[in-house]
Formats: structure tokens, C-alpha cells, sequence
């Protein structure tokens, strides 16, 4: 199996008022393809500044990273941007959707930079909303839906454009248990139906149990990684 | 990518509308000032610099003898020379009021081609010793035509015997060029002399107006009346009208400069304003703008998306206040009417108006747009969350 994910020796530490943090450790990582890994570890450990160097959000200080057969550290500004919308979708833990724009326009959004036609991207929008069970919420604004609605709005648009990653940082974060269920639920079987490969920060052990692999990370460095975690059974409350 | 600027937009409903408004309100008045700017250059432009003036050096207001008219008419290279004196003279009400002057018709329609007005109405103002000739805008106001008497009281120039001055419409005029008035009366400097004298009085000449043989040397003409006059008992300023008229205007306070500053500073405070809303704008949407390049935006859409947001603005606010120009320019030549003869709204000013609209949207929409495109992402999305 190949790896989709590749760490090598990567650091990244921030300065904050002359002081520097070290976040990232030299840290080294390899996720497969087609699996779906949970990132758990301490606040502050480092989760979401991993998440966003794998994305490209961000820079690593020093290090080797490949994503999806690229090597981050080459590819900068708007060949990074382009990079990130034809192979990793984002679902972040709230404030994810654009407000202005109904539950459609925000999953085409992505859609507008690829080359399909008005009427494609409405098809693929649609399709990927009928997948998240919302197709009858297309025209709601966000502020219409629920905090459930509204992560599954953001999955439907981080599928849209069918990229390989899919990056969730706490996504059932400000969930209640049933809508947490809903979203783990649909993580898992993009995971096992469309074979996509999910990489998930979360702090709920729950959550976590969901995932094929579990990856804990603490002050910077690799911890444990627990692999074959049996899928879990959506427990009842 | 459009629908998210314009949801963006209307979905501040009232901000929106309030900044466009006060670009349209901007626009509008920038576009009504330099109208009146360049309707006193057109007055300037159309004069004629064949036309030379003579006034008192002291002031516009201060008279001259009447005999220096024969002497100027001696000087080398002048052909034709008339007289011209503001007579002030109130028609029933002084808010009625309207320019009057007496002047030699002799020479009245040489001097001034401008001025059009059929055969027989000239000689009838010719013949008539208390007759007047008035422009067309000045006839359709009070409803005058040939053969009305108007009753004036003489302000300036009471009548010896009390009562009103008594003129006798001979003729309506109209205008060729911007710079002749077609709201004034003219009347027979005979009448206004013999008047006067009879009850004793001695008039003055406010200003002479000549012309000069074609190709004569102006400038030594010029130089050669004012020397004429150098030792009294009146010393006299000279100069083409074209000058005289930036002089007339120069006396009403330098008018041009006045509202060029009115105008810039008008510019300048509704910039700072757009710039406001934009950054407002600007800082409301930086967490979209991290959701936007999380998604793979590059930073150009970013920028993009924020510039449209003022782009577009400003650009209905100009529009607005364009066609509230056009639409208010007839009110509007009505209502200074009594002040400027017409009222041009050049293509110029239009132009201007929608250079200044862009620089505007451009320039309030920049800091927000250059700011969203250096955002990183990551910053981006920590600031919303
Ligand atoms: N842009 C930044 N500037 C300065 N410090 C930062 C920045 N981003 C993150 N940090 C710091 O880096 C450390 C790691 O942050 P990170 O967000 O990756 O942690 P995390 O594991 O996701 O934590 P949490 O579970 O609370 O989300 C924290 O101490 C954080 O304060
Ligand atoms: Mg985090």
C-alpha cells in the first residue's frame, strides 16, 4: 500500500513576542491510502497546525512532506492553492460554511475552480448534498440549518470536487451526540465507499473509535499509533 | 464567484444602500460644481479677444468721463467704440431683478455679432429715443414682447422728475455664444444722458468697449490708451474681454478655486468614508476568506472578491449620481439662472465623474482586497473561529 501522507523530520514552531514555540518536532508520519486516521492528543499539542501543513494551508519550517504525490515544500502561492482544490477537502470545526450563500452555492464554491459547466456543477453539488441526506436544505442559509446540517453541508462541499484527502479538524467539536453520530457515520462510509483517505483531529475517544487507525501526538512528537480499531457501533445514549 | 460578492453586499442591506448613496450624492455634487466652473470658462472661451475693454483702474463700479470716448476712438487701430453703463434699475420688486444697461446703438450690433436680432426690430431700437432691446429669456420670463412699456425705478440713477424710467420694448434678442446674456435689457444712451442732464445731473461711463482693426497690434493699443489716461483725471485699466471677464469673475471671490477646493474636499471625505465601509466590509469577511483559500482560492481571487465588493459600490453610486446630473441640469440652469446665462454639463465632467467613480472604487476597496490576499489561511480561519 502506498503512503497518501508522508512526514519527514518536519518542525514548525511560531514566534509570539520575540519568544519562539516549538509546535512540530521533527516529526515523522506515514498514513496509507484509503484509510481513515484519527489525530488525538493533548490541547496544544500540535493537531491542527499538522492538519493545516498537510492541507497546504501552511508552511513547514524544515522537513519533507508529500501529500498525494507532491512534495509541499515546492509548490507555493497559487500552485498551492490550485493544489488544494483538486486534492484535499476541508471540514473545519465550526464557522465552516460562507454565510451569505445557501447550502448549494457554498458546496459549487469549490466546483467554480474546476472546468465543469454551470449545469455539472449543479449536478455534482446536488449529488454530493443527496449524499450528506440534505438535498431538501439545498437553498438554506447557514444560519438556517443546525450545527449538524451545517458540518454536513461543509463535508458535502469538501466531497464536491472529489479530492483524495479529506482533512477534519474536530468536527463534531460542537455537536450534540446524535448529530456527532451522523457526521462520523458519513465520514466512515466515504471512507469505505468512495475509498477516501481521512485524516480526523478529535478529542472525543468515541469519535476516535470510528477510525481505522488512531494517532496520538504529544508536545510535538509521534505517540502511540493504534491500528485494526474495530469499527465501533454507534453506541446508544 | 459574482453572486458571492453581490450576496455579500445586499446582505448589509443598509450599509450598502448608505454608501452608495453618499457616491451618488458625491458624484452628483462634484459633477454640479465643475459644471459651474466650466460654464464661467465657456463664457471666458466664447469672448471674444477682438473686443477690447476700458474700466477704471480703481474699480468695475467707478465711472469714467464721458469724454474719453473721442479720444480713445483717436488712438491708431481702434474702429468702433461704445459705451456701456449699468443702470440697476428695479422693475416692481427687487427680487425681480435683471441686468440693465445703457449703450450706443449705433454701434451695438457691430460690436456684438453675437447678438441676433431681425432688421426692422435695429432700426425701430434706432429710432426710438426711449427704446430698449431685451434677450429672449428675459422676454419669456415677464412675458414682454415688442412694443410693452417697462417702468424701472431708477436705484442708482433716480428720474429728475421722481417717478419711474420709462422703456420701450423695440426688439427681442437672441444669443449666439455663451458668453452674451440673452436675459439683459440695453437701452439708448441718448435717453439716459438727455434724462439726466435735464435734472441736472452729469453721467458717467462705466465701461467703453472697443474694437480693433484686423491685424492691428493690441498690445500697443492697449498700452497707448492707458497711457492716454495716466495723468487724469481718471487713470484706466485696458484689456481684451476675454481678460475682463476672468477679472469679473475673479471679483466674485475666485469662485473657480473656491469650489475646486469645495470639490476636492468633498472627494477626499467620501473616500476616507468608503474606505471605512470597505475595511468594516473587509474585516467582517476575513474568516470567509480563510474558508475561500482552504477551498483553493489563490490569493488574486481573494483580492478580486473584495475590490468587486467596492467596485461595485461605487459604480452604482456613480451611475446614480450621473444620471441625477443629467436629470437635475435643466432645475438646476433654471434655478442659477439668475447668476450664469447657461448651464453646461460638459462630456468632460462626465468623464471625470466616471474616472472618479473607478479611482474611488479602486481606492476604497484596495487596503481590505490587499489585506485578504496576504492573509494566510491558517491566520485567516484562527481569526473567525
Ligand atoms: N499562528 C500562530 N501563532 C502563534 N502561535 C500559534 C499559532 N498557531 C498555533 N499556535 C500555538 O501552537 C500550539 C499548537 O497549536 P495547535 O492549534 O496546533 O494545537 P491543537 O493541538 O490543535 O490544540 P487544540 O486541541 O486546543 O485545538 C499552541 O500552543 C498554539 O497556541
Ligand atoms: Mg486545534
Amino acid at each position: 500500500m502506498t503512503s497518501m501522507i508522508r512526514v519527514r523530520n518536519v518542525t514548525k514552531s511560531y514566534s509570539r513576542g520575540g519568544e519562539t514555540l516549538k509546535v512540530l518536532n521533527g516529526l515523522n508520519l506515514d498514513m496509507d491510502e484509503g484509510r481513515f486516521y484519527a489525530l488525538m492528543g493533548p490541547s496544544g499539542s500540535g493537531k491542527t497546525t499538522l492538519l493545516n501543513l498537510v492541507g497546504g494551508l501552511d508552511h513547514p519550517d524544515s522537513g519533507e512532506l508529500y501529500v498525494a504525490g507532491a512534495n509541499l515544500a515546492d509548490i507555493d502561492g497559487a500552485e498551492l492553492a490550485r493544489w488544494r482544490a483538486d486534492n484535499v477537502g476541508f471540514v473545519f470545526q465550526g464557522f465552516n460554511l460562507i454565510p451569505v450563500l445557501t447550502a448549494r452555492e457554498n458546496v459549487e464554491l469549490p466546483l467554480t475552480l474546476t472546468g465543469l459547466s454551470r449545469a455539472e456543477r449543479r449536478k455534482h453539488s446536488e449529488y454530493a448534498l443527496e449524499l450528506v441526506g440534505l438535498k431538501d436544505r439545498m437553498d438554506h442559509r447557514p444560519r438556517q440549518l443546525s450545527g449538524g446540517q451545517e458540518q454536513r453541508v461543509a463535508i458535502a462541499r469538501a466531497i464536491a470536487s472529489d479530492p483524495k484527502v479529506l482533512l477534519a479538524d474536530e468536527p463534531t467539536g460542537d455537536l450534540d451526540r446524535k448529530s456527532a453520530e451522523q457526521v462520523l457515520d458519513l465520514l466512515a462510509r466515504l471512507n469505505q465507499e468512495f475509498k477516501k483517505t481521512i485524516l480526523m483531529v478529535t478529542h472525543d475517544p468515541h469519535a476516535a473509535a470510528r477510525a481505522q487507525s488512531i494517532v496520538n501526538l504529544e508536545k510535538g512528537e509521534l505517540g502511540r499509533i493504534d491500528h485494526n480499531v474495530p469499527p465501533v457501533a454507534a453506541p446508544v445514549r | 464567484m459574482f453572486k458571492l460578492v453581490w450576496q455579500n453586499l445586499i446582505a448589509h442591506p443598509i450599509r450598502s444602500v448608505l454608501t452608495a448613496a453618499s457616491v451618488c450624492i458625491a458624484i452628483l455634487l462634484l459633477c454640479l460644481l465643475r459644471s459651474i466652473v466650466t460654464t464661467l470658462d465657456a463664457g471666458i472661451q466664447a469672448s471674444s479677444a477682438a473686443r477690447l475693454i476700458v474700466m477704471s483702474s480703481v474699480s468695475l463700479f467707478v465711472d469714467m468721463p464721458i469724454s474719453y470716448q473721442q479720444r480713445i476712438a483717436t488712438v491708431e487701430g481702434v474702429t468702433t467704440i461704445g459705451k456701456w453703463q449699468w443702470f440697476g434699475g428695479v422693475y416692481q420688486d427687487p427680487s425681480n431683478f435683471f441686468a440693465q444697461f445703457a449703450v450706443d446703438p449705433e454701434h451695438m450690433f457691430d460690436m456684438y455679432p453675437e447678438c441676433e436680432l431681425d432688421q426692422a426690430s435695429r432700426e425701430r431700437f434706432l429710432a426710438t429715443r426711449n427704446g430698449c432691446i431685451i434677450g429672449k429669456q428675459l422676454a419669456d420670463k415677464f412675458k414682454w414682447k415688442a412694443g410693452d412699456k417697462i417702468p424701472l425705478t431708477g436705484a442708482l440713477f433716480p428720474h429728475p422728475d421722481g417717478g419711474a424710467w420709462d422703456f420701450e420694448v423695440c426688439g427681442v434678442y437672441t444669443s449666439k455664444a455663451a458668453n452674451f446674456d440673452d436675459r439683459t435689457m440695453m437701452f439708448q444712451w441718448k435717453y439716459f444722458e438727455e434724462t439726466l442732464r435735464a435734472g441736472g445731473q452729469d453721467p458717467g461711463v462705466g465701461v467703453y468697449i472697443f474694437r480693433t482693426a484686423p491685424g492691428a497690434n493690441v498690445e500697443r493699443i492697449m498700452s497707448e490708451v492707458v497711457a492716454m489716461f495716466a495723468n487724469g483725471p481718471m487713470s484706466v485699466r485696458c484689456a481684451p474681454e476675454s481678460e475682463f471677464q476672468r477679472m469679473f469673475i475673479s471679483m466674485m471671490g475666485d469662485i473657480p478655486m473656491l469650489l475646486g477646493w469645495i470639490g476636492t474636499a468633498v472627494f477626499v471625505a467620501l473616500l476616507l468614508g468608503c474606505v471605512n465601509t470597505m475595511l468594516m466590509a473587509g474585516r467582517e469577511q476575513i474568516h470567509d476568506v480563510g474558508i475561500f483559500k482552504a477551498l483553493g482560492f489563490s490569493n488574486a481571487a481573494a483580492f478580486r472578491i473584495l475590490i468587486a465588493q467596492s467596485m461595485i459600490l461605487c459604480t452604482l453610486g456613480g451611475i446614480a449620481g450621473i444620471g441625477l446630473t443629467l436629470a437635475l441640469k435643466p432645475m438646476i440652469a433654471t434655478a442659477i439662472a439668475a447668476m450664469f446665462p447657461v448651464f453646461l454639463v460638459e462630456t468632460s465632467t462626465l468623464v471625470l465623474a466616471v474616472v472618479l467613480t473607478i479611482f474611488l472604487g479602486v481606492a476604497a476597496g484596495m487596503i481590505p482586497a490587499w489585506r485578504a490576499s496576504r492573509l494566510k489561511p491558517v491566520d485567516a480561519l484562527r481569526a473567525g473561529a
